[in-house]
């Protein structure tokens, strides 16, 4: 059994279609909720950044009823054309720029902006966006730096508008059942002692571009980049992001801190740009934290690996003594197990918490070694998630913005869960052991 | 890996015209490209991502007639690259190497000029991500329009939403190795290759189409 769907079919946007009507006009769906300062109901939005990431959560907002698409900024023409043409054939004219002042200073409509731009330009974006009274959708990391991720706290706390990070796994049906029902609930783990995760990636060449699409020299030095090559793989510029760490386990840290209901006390990390002679970033990291928790002392470890895909990519492995949770946004590498001394899982099971997977007949043949312990019985999620994935984490914005939710991970909470992620680089470089302060989660 | 079968296949028939050397058609594949996170993908008739490709017999001497050849599509305002990406030569799956087109049930037709005996198709939709494109039909013609005289050469519409018939062949996870279909030695001018989004998104993507023939 699987819990997704058929994967094309989340995809379908079926319940609403947008047109160009003859005379380049826009037609509306009759039947769109009331946003907070939008006289027709709908949300005026700017897409701030529209490459690889821009361009997955716009394929998300597609499919979200009452939007309305204002305007497109992004230094590089080529994704400017990209969102142009694309908005145009859902039924919406945009105005594109390449500098967001510009953008600002232009469109005075708008309700949101959604940034995807590289971590550098994140709290800059996002302040300047708060700052002229929009709500803003952020993606992770929230900055480059744990003092421009504060900045942006302090601004979205001025100004009083609403500042969601991109830790879309917060408003993921399914990692939502995990917390609230396997873990607070039922309390499948029992008491969680460890936790394990990784997000392993193959090798991959730096990204290129086309020599017909680069950028001006000029342009590419006014917004921080040394040349196309550092703009397009700027991920692995220590001036630019975080590096893997920030990128990629970011979403996992996250997930350790919320499960636990708590930050770390402590990081021990180690590291290396060992293997890309063209990239500054680490590209092998493994943290150790410790955390005090409500069920005891949890020791989690954690690594992102960008020169193997070993282990089953990217997932966070919560054990305890009672059980162990193994999950994952792809559905098929989460697993649940139950150990033998744990109580009895039916009542779970009746209240669909958990299925239990069938197991494999015993074969003739198989010993088990009396000093090993058995193989565990097998459980899974019966929680389907048919929508992409970041489209809940964005919905939850959008229906905070119209005053009807609370946010998933608002820039107060998402601030305090990074502050552990930030210190990675620093333990790395350290080589030793760095204490957290309760001051170190406070803005 | 799919090894070259070096022994030549000598192909019976009635007709001595139609006694001929032929081997498999190889592609050549561009260097291998993934970047992002894939969605998962899930389609009830996906072929294993470790099938081989098929053995598609040619004979010796047969080119990419596809190349630089004229391009028209459903589409003909892409969102983003141009239709001569598809017969330009370049496999790379990168920015500025493809042709996204919009979403729905589209399609893209490749001019040959002339009737041409059509051994093999190679087609790289996109590789840059691992997923699946649906409702992905082939067919050629020597009616431009596609109104008649049309032939289907692969099919892996299971449910026909595209309208086309339920297809037998099955959805498989696009690589820089693209997928390799055989020609079924039809005689036609114009190939018209059709999809309907992809698992990962609703829209439709062109790297390369090569199609191996001979006037």
């Amino acid at each position: 059994m699987t819990d997704y769907q058929d994967s094309r079919s989340i995809f379908r946007r079926d319940f609403i279609k947008t047109g160009l009507v003859a005379s380049g006009g826009i037609l509306i769906a009759p039947h769109l909720a009331k946003a907070q300062g939008s006289p027709n109901g709908e949300i005026n939005i700017a897409l701030v950044g529209l490459g690889v990431q821009g361009r997955v959560l716009l394929d998300s907002m597609l499919n979200i009823p009452g939007l309305r698409f204002r305007a497109v900024c992004d230094i590089w023409e080529y994704s400017r054309t990209y969102g142009l043409r694309k908005l145009a054939k859902e039924g919406f004219e945009v105005n594109v720029y390449e500098n967001i002042e510009d953008m600002l200073e232009k469109e005075k409509d708008l309700d949101a902006a959604v940034i995807a731009t590289p971590d550098l330009w994140h709290s800059r974006h996002a302040n300047l966006c708060l700052e002229a009274g929009l709500h803003v959708y952020c993606e992770k990391m929230m900055a480059r730096t744990v003092e421009e991720a504060r900045s942006m706290v302090l601004t979205a706390r001025k100004t009083g508008k609403l500042l969601q990070i991109g830790h879309q796994r917060r408003s993921n049906p399914r990692y939502q059942h995990a917390y609230n029902n396997l873990i607070k609930k039922a309390k499948i783990p029992g008491r969680i002692t460890n936790i394990n995760g990784q997000w392993n990636r193959a090798v991959t060449p730096d990204v290129g571009w086309p020599k017909k699409y680069a950028i001006d020299d000029a342009t590419l030095t006014r917004y921080g980049y040394k040349d196309m090559h550092q703009f397009r793989n700027w991920r692995w510029f220590k001036d630019l992001s975080g590096g893997p760490i920030s990128d990629l386990g970011a979403h996992q840290i996250d997930i350790y801190n919320w499960f636990l209901d708590a930050y770390p006390k402590s990081v021990f990390a180690s590291g290396g740009a060992d293997y890309y002679p063209t990239r500054e970033w680490y590209d092998n990291v493994m943290v150790i934290y410790e955390y005090d928790t409500s069920y005891g002392p949890v020791r989690a470890f954690y690594q992102t690996l960008t020169t193997t895909s070993a282990g089953g990519g990217y997932w966070e492995y919560f054990m305890g003594d009672e059980g162990a949770i193994k999950f994952s946004e792809n559905p098929a590498l989460s697993k649940i197990f139950r150990e033998e001394r744990a109580p009895e899982w039916e009542k779970w099971i009746d209240l669909h918490y958990l299925t239990q997977e069938e197991a494999p007949p015993a074969q003739e043949a198989d010993k088990v070694d009396v000093r090993e312990t058995a193989p565990l019985a097998k459980f899974d999620i019966p929680i389907v998630l048919n929508k992409p994935p970041h489209q809940p984490h964005l919905e939850n914005f959008f229906a905070a913005v119209h005053g009807d939710a609370e946010l998933n991970a608002d820039a107060e909470h998402s601030f305090k869960s990074e502050v552990g992620i930030f210190r990675v680089n620093e333990a790395v470089e350290a080589k030793s052991v760095l204490e957290f302060s309760p001051s170190d989660f406070e803005v | 890996m799919y090894k070259r079968i070096l022994a030549i296949i000598a192909v019976s028939s009635f007709s001595a015209l139609a006694i001929a050397e032929k081997s498999p058609i190889e592609l050549e594949y561009p260097a291998p490209f993934l970047s992002g996170t894939p969605v998962p993908i899930v389609l009830p008739n996906l072929e294993s991502a470790d099938t081989p490709p098929p053995v598609v017999l040619a004979p010796d001497g047969v080119e990419n007639l596809a190349y630089g050849k004229e391009v028209t599509s459903s589409d003909d305002f892409p969102i983003i690259g141009e239709l001569e990406l598809l017969t330009d030569g370049d496999k790379e799956s990168e920015e500025g190497y493809f042709v996204e087109l919009a979403q729905g049930l589209q399609w893209a037709q490749i001019d040959l000029e002339e009737e041409a005996t059509i051994y093999g198709i190679g087609l790289w939709h996109f590789h840059s991500q691992k997923r699946a494109y649906v409702d992905v039909v082939i067919q050629v013609s020597n009616d431009e329009s596609f109104s008649g005289g049309v032939v289907t050469l692969y099919n892996n519409d299971h449910d026909n939403s595209a309208g086309f018939g339920v297809g037998k062949d099955m959805a498989y996870i696009e690589t820089n190795k693209g997928k390799l279909i055989s020609g079924k030695e039809a005689k036609a001018r114009y190939v018209r290759l059709y999809s309907d989004g992809n698992t990962s998104n609703e829209m439709n993507h062109y790297v390369e189409v090569e199609v191996f023939g001979s006037y």
